[in-house]
């Protein structure tokens, strides 16, 4: 057949900019700092996931140079093959006691973590059940696998526990997957209740913790600490590109969920293991949220100020338990122009609109960070105070 | 974006309700002797008021209706001052005909989509004329609104039309019902499934980027559920299928090689059809011959029904023979986001409280995907 082989390419691109769909990359001219350089102008920065900063901690820093100095640039292979350094032995011990689990083990990604485990963990005659509003990662590792699948209400374990009852008889294994945080909403799914439904029947937890790590529980040790069930959930999921400031996926557990993992996580076993200054900035960040708790308390301090004082703007900031702050505005068009004013005006937070969210509930998503002084966030404050009068949203 | 409405008021729907009757049709003198009062003009007026409150982009629409109160002075009362009459009834009392004279007039006008206001007598005359050429939006007036073209309130159809001018809604299937005439004349009160129309539904979106999402086609979702049933049955070789009635199950058998009727209930065994529209004492032969049965059903019209509407084949008799727990039922997710939830009316209230009883059922709404749905106890309309 007579065809034009790589026409879709640039007609599909197209579809998305006439649809405004397309990604409309901003570049970063600094480091992901507080104070930011995007596409040239100077910016605060309050949509990053660098929740505690420490992508600029000079710990962090150094353990990245000095690995990179003893060990080179690159690891040279896959870890399954010549790529396993002692280095990132040493991160995942770390990582274990850090997480109060037997073992962990370090993915490439987060995404490959759970692209690569979740099709492993069920398959045929199984079922994977999964909240309705999990992150796409997990949606794609779901995909992966021959198990069935079902779907329960947000944060509903009454909804789950009819899910459970009626997979119980008819499957072999039963995987339970949520966040652990909710990244458009920063509510936390009631683990302590899912995993005593489990228990009840049987079924496997999993977490993907990406955005309460570092963030959530004493020391900011996770979903875990944070309802005192460490060890409990069958496999803690998370990423060191948040608030660890560095890349990559992990999962923590017992010993056999890891002996198991990397046997047979085919993102793990045919994806190149980390450079070492990845791996050694792995292991600074976890040193420096064994040694300096300031960071998770300043987050925090700065969550409850700026929330408290967007409430009394008369901002509706929903229902977050977490530092993602939504400021809902509701239409989206409205939201797009709320972003781009504050950008104007200085602040970089980014807008999230329909059919990410409902279609009332258009927002702008602030990502608070334990870098940021009072002073930024009074300026934050006053130009989203200026920037919602002038749009009449307060 | 010229968008071009056609707007149709069946000034006489729902007065039969006020005073006791089933109905308005044929029964209008005697719903006025009652004392009923007309009730649809001021319904029809309230959304349009509602609509042009909310929307920026109303001035864009061009109308099309009727003479007096069957859409024009429901227009003008509402603030709608530019309009073209493209019918105007011969008498003061208004019926059947006049409503299907009204849609012929507006089939040679290209309309975008037809607002009309009425019942499900209403919906039934325009779709007879119209078929499915033309998207139908239905304010509730009448005294039966089964079918699904209708908003839930004069609000929610206001809120409808104007998602729909914002292009978040989408054209697709929906049902239409009514009461069954031949078993009313014989003093029975039941609702059947007559066909389907076109109407606005919800979409349904898959996140394709990071933020980026697609809708995706209704039929893609009815082809998963497809591929779904398909598998279900190769995995239960022996099973006989039952497929029930409407066009989710319809499609899923076409996506199938099978030739399956619209409205009836078609029985398939090791993947041939074996027996068409079967109607109860059929059914009751087959399960005598099978051992393993499953049924196949979506639910029906707007109120989520899955049994009792549409469906009378599939009697209590049949429903306890096949096992409450043999029903698999099927649902695209933008039909589950309008009919949040599933009701059954089987006539037998003992077989009605096993499902009360159950509570839920997992619905399947795409490959190998299901959720959980609740059952909403049914107001029996058979008994007032």
């Amino acid at each position: 057949m007579k065809r034009n082989p790589t026409a879709f390419l640039r007609e599909e691109y197209n579809e998305l900019v006439e649809k405004n769909f397309d990604w409309k990359l901003h570049v970063l001219e600094s480091a992901s700092t507080p104070h930011a350089i995007v596409d040239g102008k100077k910016v605060l920065m309050m949509c990053s996931n660098n929740y505690l900063n420490l992508s600029n901690h000079p710990r962090v820093i150094k353990g990245a140079i000095e690995a990179a100095k003893k060990y080179g640039a690159g690891s040279g292979s896959v870890r399954a093959i010549a790529g396993t350094m002692k280095l990132h032995i040493e991160v995942e011990k770390k990582l274990a006691k850090f997480k109060r689990t037997e073992a962990a083990l370090v993915y490439q990604t987060g995404f490959a973590a759970n692209a690569g485990l979740i099709p492993q963990l069920v398959g045929e005659k199984d079922i994977v059940i999964s909240d309705e509003l999990n992150h796409g990662s997990i949606i794609d590792g779901v995909r992966l696998s021959k198990a069935d699948r079902a779907i329960y209400k947000h944060r509903d374990v009454g909804d789950l526990e009819k899910v459970l009852k009626d997979a119980d008889p008819k499957y072999r294994r039963i995987l339970i997957v949520t966040d652990g945080v909710f990244s458009m909403d920063g509510d936390i799914a009631p683990m302590d209740e899912i995993v005593k439904l489990a228990n009840e029947y049987g079924a496997m937890t999993y977490v993907d913790d990406a955005h309460g790590e570092g963030v959530i529980g004493p020391d900011g040790r996770g979903i875990g600490a944070y309802f005192g069930i460490e060890g409990k959930i069958d496999v803690e999921m998370g990423t060191f590109s948040k608030a660890y400031g560095v890349v990559g996926g992990l999962i923590a557990g017992s010993q056999d969920l890891i002996n198991f993992a990397y046997n047979k996580s085919r993102t793990w076993l045919l994806s190149g293991s980390h450079p070492p200054a990845v791996a050694g900035a792995q292991l600074a960040a976890l040193e420096v949220l064994e040694t300096e708790p300031q960071h998770v308390k300043k987050l925090w301090d700065n969550t409850n100020y700026f929330k408290k004082e967007m409430q009394s703007l008369g901002f509706d900031t929903g229902e977050s338990e977490t530092p993602i702050t939504p400021v809902i505005i509701g239409d989206s068009a409205k939201t797009k122009d709320m972003s781009k004013m504050l950008f104007d005006n200085g602040v970089f937070a980014l807008p999230i609109v329909f059919p990410m969210v409902a279609r009332d509930k258009a927002r702008i998503r602030v990502m608070m960070n334990a870098g940021l002084t009072k002073k930024d966030l009074d300026f934050a404050l006053s130009t989203f105070e200026k920037c919602g009068k002038q749009l009449k949203i307060i | 974006m010229r968008i071009k409405i056609g707007f149709i008021v069946n000034p006489i729907a729902g007065m039969g309700g006020r005073v006791g009757l089933k109905g308005t049709d044929n029964k209008l003198s005697e719903a006025k002797k009652l004392g009923a009062k007309p009730t649809a003009p001021t319904k029809a007026k309230d959304t349009i008021t509602e609509f042009i409150k909310n929307n920026k982009k109303s001035d864009n629409i061009q109308w099309f209706t009727c003479a007096g109160d069957m859409g024009e002075n429901e227009l003008r009362e509402a603030g709608v001052t530019k309009y073209t009459i493209i019918y105007t009834p011969n008498s003061s009392v208004t019926n059947a005909d006049d409503t299907k004279n009204a849609c012929r007039e507006l089939i040679k006008k290209n309309i975008d989509l037809i607002l009309f206001c009425g019942g499900d007598g209403t919906a039934r005359d325009i779709v007879e004329v119209i078929d499915k050429r033309i998207p139908l939006l239905g304010i509730p007036a009448g005294v039966k609104m089964h079918s699904g073209v209708f908003g839930v309130t004069v609000q929610a159809t206001a809120r409808i039309l104007d998602d729909y001018m914002n292009n978040n809604l989408t054209v697709g299937d929906v049902d239409i019902l009514d009461v069954d005439e031949e078993l009313y004349r014989k003093g029975e009160w039941r609702i059947r499934f007559y066909g389907n129309a076109k109407g606005i539904i919800n979409t349904t979106y898959v996140q394709v980027g990071k933020a980026t999402f697609e809708s995706i086609p209704e039929d893609n979702i009815k082809d998963e559920l497809a591929e779904h049933i398909q598998e279900e049955m190769k995995r239960r070789p022996d099973t006989l299928f039952l497929l029930g009635p409407g066009s989710t199950v319809e499609h899923i058998a076409k996506k199938m090689n099978l030739k399956k009727t619209l409205l009836g209930i078609d029985a398939v065994y090791k993947g041939e059809i074996i027996g068409e529209d079967l109607n109860e004492k059929q059914i009751l032969e087959l399960l005598g011959k099978h051992k393993d049965v499953k049924v196949v059903l979506s639910p029906i019209g707007a109120q989520g029904f899955i049994l009792g509407r549409g469906n009378l084949q599939l009697s209590p008799e049949v429903i306890r023979r096949i096992g409450i727990d043999n029903i698999i039922v099927v649902a695209t997710p933008a039909k589950l986001a309008s009919t949040p939830f599933l009701r059954v009316d089987t006539g037998d209230k003992n077989l009605d409280f096993l499902f009360y009883e159950k509570e839920y059922l997992m619905v399947v709404i795409g490959y190998r995907l299901s959720r959980v749905v609740k059952i909403q106890k049914t107001i029996n309309f058979n008994n007032n």
